[in-house]
């Protein structure tokens, strides 16, 4: 039963992750960064409820404010480059957060034993959910019912103005400029409801497994980041969840016993995908989205086509 | 400062130049894939390490001298490099460049798992060359297998340009990154266009990969990543399609790397090369050399 609680828990918080990079993806910006959000989430909640004695709700609340703030400010330098450009400034912001913590030595006294995030050793002991004696079925309540509440909301953000604003950016850039959308104010605070959501998905995970270290928070982790939304296309939010149950539940659990290989299977599985399904497993997105990728030159083809 | 430091700094100078060469190969062919199909191959860096990894075949299997190991590397990656056009990019469609970007991530998953399993995730010892010469100047001493890296990627360099300005696939190549519809126009097939990059970027990848090697000593799984970023960061420095601007920032990155680590220490040095990145990016976003493909 435990191993299954467990599945719905990594479940749920890599459904945030995944979201966190949706919401970004809409505007049809790639963003590497959500790794370093999530990073930025676990450190500063574990900080929050190990360090100085928080309840869980505000700790969660001011990590997640602060990935965001972060996720804000990251966002005007990297949105002034388009395209693959951001890619490349995003991947080595998350890079930079990981080492950050790589190099963070703050340990204060509590209860007689020395806590906090220790470098390369990681931060040990973010023992909140076992010392105030919550169950295996509370902790994943508590987190679906958080991953709930975020997907009603971008789901309701979807159907609203904010939605249809977004998906005009990714839509078309041009387009969507002479309509009189200011294109930095969406993308920045796409940019940081991103951070917002990827900084609740990392303190919760800082406390289910009560240790973290800079090595989790890895290129690899922004790469599963973008790629649950991706895979599951972009149409709906229901989409990441699917490719998230996909990955963890079929690619992680069912085929435990290929070993090591499951590992390799993950990649060649993207590469097949993505050549089968490019547009992700639900299917179709708005058409012509991720134009800015494009070359000016083959705009000027279509354009001259039509 | 004291004089010892300064000769630090000069002496780091000096192995960060000549180092920074390979990032400069990297940087090349991010730059070139970029310039010819405006997409991003994210799995290079990947393949280049897995083209010194074939190499260690040759090496550690069939007892090769470090000089046709080296040779091994290049071809190997240059296969690799087909491999990965073919598979990520050849049948993702043009007007998507997202999907050939996540395929090209699940390949660099891929070839860095394999690297993991075939090596069982440990270091191997790389061959270098001239390794026990060295030059002398003054308080500073110049290692000899970073003049023979540094020599190797300058020939690399000359190599590829000689063959993207003086042969008749140069040509096409330049025509198809300029303007890809006239070039089809011309009777110029992209895709062999687009396929031959990725080949003659492997080889290049490939060369990279084994001066790394030769450079560093061991080549383990852990540097695809690396390679990776710092890669990028060079393409981005030097402006996304510049060949010259991959060159100098390359030796740039290189030598603040060093600079960086005799300052700051080997866990600080990566954050601050990526800040360099972000100073580029609000200062300079077009890079170096901002060229015409990379102006949207």
């Amino acid at each position: 039963m435990d191993f299954y609680l467990g599945l719905l828990q990594i479940i749920g918080v890599h459904t945030l992750l995944g979201l966190s990079a949706y919401i970004v993806l809409l505007t049809g910006q790639v963003s590497m960064a959500q790794a370093g959000f999530f990073a930025i989430g676990a450190y500063v909640a574990g900080m929050c409820t190990v360090m100085f004695g928080f309840h869980i709700l505000p700790a969660i609340l001011l990590a997640s404010l602060l990935a965001s703030l972060v996720a804000c400010a990251v966002g005007f330098p990297a949105l002034r480059v388009k395209g693959l450009m951001l890619v490349v400034a995003t991947l080595a912001f998350g890079e930079i957060v990981r080492l950050f913590f790589f190099n963070v030595h703050w340990q204060v006294e509590r209860n007689g034993a020395m806590v906090g995030p220790e470098g390369p050793e990681g931060f040990r002991r973010i023992r909140y959910f076992p010392e105030n004696g919550w169950t295996s079925i509370d902790i994943t309540a508590f987190i679906w019912v958080i991953v709930i509440l975020v997907m009603l909301a971008l789901w309701w953000m979807d159907r609203s103005r904010a939605g249809a604003v977004l998906r005009a950016v990714g839509h078309d850039e041009t387009a969507a400029q002479s309509v009189g959308i200011n294109l930095t104010a969406v993308k920045v605070s796409a940019m940081t409801a991103g951070g917002f959501i990827a900084g609740l998905g990392g303190s919760i995970y800082a406390h289910t497994t009560t240790h973290v270290e800079h090595l989790i928070f890895s290129v690899v982790l922004a790469t599963f980041a973008i790629a649950y939304p991706i895979l599951g296309g972009l149409s709906h939010v229901m989409g990441t969840l699917l490719a998230v149950v996909f990955v963890q539940v079929f690619l992680v659990e069912v085929l435990r016993f290929m070993g090591d290989w499951r590992n390799m299977l993950f990649g060649a599985l993207i590469v097949l995908v993505m050549n089968l399904r490019p547009h992700g497993l639900l299917g179709e997105q708005p058409a012509r989205m991720f134009d800015f990728l494009r070359s000016r030159s083959r705009r000027e083809e279509t354009h001259a086509a039509t | 400062m004291d004089y010892f430091f300064f000769i630090d700094l000069v002496q780091g100078f000096a192995d960060g130049v000549l180092f920074g060469t390979t990032y400069a190969l990297i940087g090349i062919g991010f730059t070139l894939i970029f310039g010819v199909m405006h997409k991003l191959n994210l799995a290079y860096g990947a393949a280049s390490i897995g083209g010194a990894y074939v190499s260690l075949i040759a090496f550690l299997g069939l007892g090769w001298p470090p000089i046709p190991t080296f040779a091994i590397s290049a071809v190997g990656a240059g296969v690799i490099g087909y491999v990965v056009y073919f598979c990520c990019f050849k049948f993702t469609p043009v007007r998507h460049p997202l999907a050939a970007l996540m395929a090209s991530v699940g390949m660099l998953l891929f070839i860095d798992e394999v690297i993991v399993h075939e090596s069982d995730g440990m270091p191997q010892p790389y061959p270098s060359v001239m390794d026990h010469a060295e030059i002398t100047l003054g308080e500073i001493w110049i290692r000899g297998d970073l003049i023979f890296v540094f020599l190797m990627s300058v020939v690399s360099m000359g190599v590829l340009l000689w063959l993207l300005y003086r042969t008749r696939l140069g040509v096409a190549t330049r025509a198809v990154s300029q303007e890809a519809t006239a070039a089809r126009l011309c009777g110029i097939n992209p895709d062999r266009i687009n396929a031959s990059t990725f080949v003659i970027t492997g080889v290049l990848g490939g060369v990279a990969g084994a001066m790394i090697g030769a450079a560093v000593g061991v080549l383990s799984p852990l540097l695809a990543v690396p390679v990776t970023v710092k890669g990028l960061i060079v393409a981005v420095i030097g402006g996304l399609g510049s060949i010259p601007g991959a060159i100098i920032a390359g030796l740039m990155v290189g030598a603040a790397e060093n600079i960086f680590l005799v300052m700051r220490g080997i866990t600080e040095r990566d954050i601050y090369v990526m800040l360099l990145l972000f100073v580029f990016l609000v200062l300079r976003p077009g890079g170096l050399f901002r060229s015409a493909s990379s102006q949207h």
